[in-house]
């Protein structure tokens, strides 16, 4: 076998140390002949070998290579989807309320208790009491808040009747 | 001839390209079988150096064709054909060998001895060489993969260090890098073979 120059273990660059045991049955074993007939086998293992065909052949017209057949199956997807997007579009009602699903009222069980028209009444917390103030006659002045002794002092009159405690406004006649 | 003709006969016609197609196919059968007549014993020799096993290298080689068979469009654009089906062909092996049960030893002696070549040996020395050389590649095996793969590929005087790194996708300068260190650990490991005999 002839040497190539080129090749990292025979080329003397490459360091050989005691490697040459090793060396030598690769190379035995990579030498090693190949069977006879093995060509032949590999030939009709290809021969048989599955292969894909065509059942059709596209007419050059119609070829998936040709660049307008491209374009219109381009468009033919673009219209599909534009077309299916403004099909859902057209049928959604747009600006009416939901329609919702009226659940049918439940029925009471045959045969079993009835809550003989009892209406449950929660029990809450009764609130706090909140006392009204009293509330005062709008007629009454503001005078009246002054204490009634002042009124009923000596040397004003004693004639008047002081019982009700409601006194009316006089005018000042005495100066 | 009516448009209605005409159009029949654009259906009905046998394209040309139908003829091309036809005469590219046949093409690329022959150019496939040249490849078989020149490269199958390569590409056994690469399968047997990996696998030790005949069936086995020869199957690595017809599945090796197969799967250029599958891509023979490509053939055209394969510009060293020899390294690119050494390249299939190693994946395949090496696929193989990682799926494979790890064989006995005596089972690499007994088939080392039945196919290294006996020409003037007596039936001692056959079995004593076979046994030397399974000792060997049993020390080869135990390298890390990325060294034993380059000492391997380096034993084949067709591939140049150029055609190993482009193989294995490495650069040419790590071929050598690892081939350096492959002697180094092939040399300890027989050295300490030796010392335990």
């Amino acid at each position: 076998m002839k040497s190539n120059p080129h090749n990292p273990m025979t080329s003397n660059s490459a360091p050989r140390g005691n490697s040459s045991p090793v060396e030598e049955t690769l190379r035995l074993v990579a030498s090693l002949p190949a069977p006879a007939g093995l060509g032949d086998r590999v030939h009709a293992a290809l021969r048989a070998a599955p292969r894909r065909g065509r059942v059709l052949v596209w007419p050059r017209a119609l070829s998936p290579e040709s660049s307008w057949m491209r374009a219109a199956a381009a468009a033919a997807i673009v219209f599909v989807v534009a077309g299916g997007g403004w099909g859902v579009y057209t049928r959604v009602q747009h600006g009416q309320p939901a329609k919702v699903i009226v659940m049918p009222p439940r029925l009471p069980a045959t045969g079993g208790f009835s809550g003989a028209g009892a209406v449950r009444a929660p029990q809450t917390l009764p609130g706090p009491a909140v006392t009204q103030p009293p509330k005062a006659s709008p007629a009454q002045p503001k005078r009246s808040k002054k204490p009634a002794a002042r009124l009923n002092s000596p040397g004003t009159g004693g004639n008047q009747p002081a019982a009700s405690g409601k006194t009316a406004p006089q005018p000042a006649t005495s100066k | 001839m009516s448009t209605s003709q005409a159009i029949y006969a654009g259906w009905m016609e046998i394209p040309t390209s139908a003829v091309n197609d036809e005469t590219r196919l046949r093409a690329e059968d022959e150019a496939l079988a040249a490849l078989v007549d020149q490269y199958a014993g390569a590409l056994y020799r690469v399968a047997y150096s990996v696998l030790r096993n005949p069936a086995d290298a020869e199957d690595a080689v017809q599945e090796a064709f197969l799967r250029v068979l599958r891509h023979r469009h490509s053939l055209g654009e394969v510009r060293d054909h020899r390294v690119w089906l050494i390249r299939i062909v190693w994946n395949i092996v090496l696929d193989r060998k990682r799926r494979a049960k790890t064989r006995p030893e005596t089972d690499d002696v007994a088939e080392l001895s039945r196919v290294l070549p006996s020409t003037g040996l007596s039936a001692e020395e056959i079995a004593a060489a076979a046994q030397h050389h399974a000792h060997v590649l049993g020390c080869v095996d135990r390298l890390p993969a990325k060294e034993r793969q380059v000492l391997m590929l380096s034993a084949f005087e067709e591939l140049t260090s150029v055609e190993i790194a482009e193989v294995l996708g490495i650069t040419e300068s790590s071929v050598r890098s690892r081939l350096f260190r492959a002697r180094n650990l092939m040399a300890g490991l027989l050295d300490h073979e030796r010392s335990l005999r």
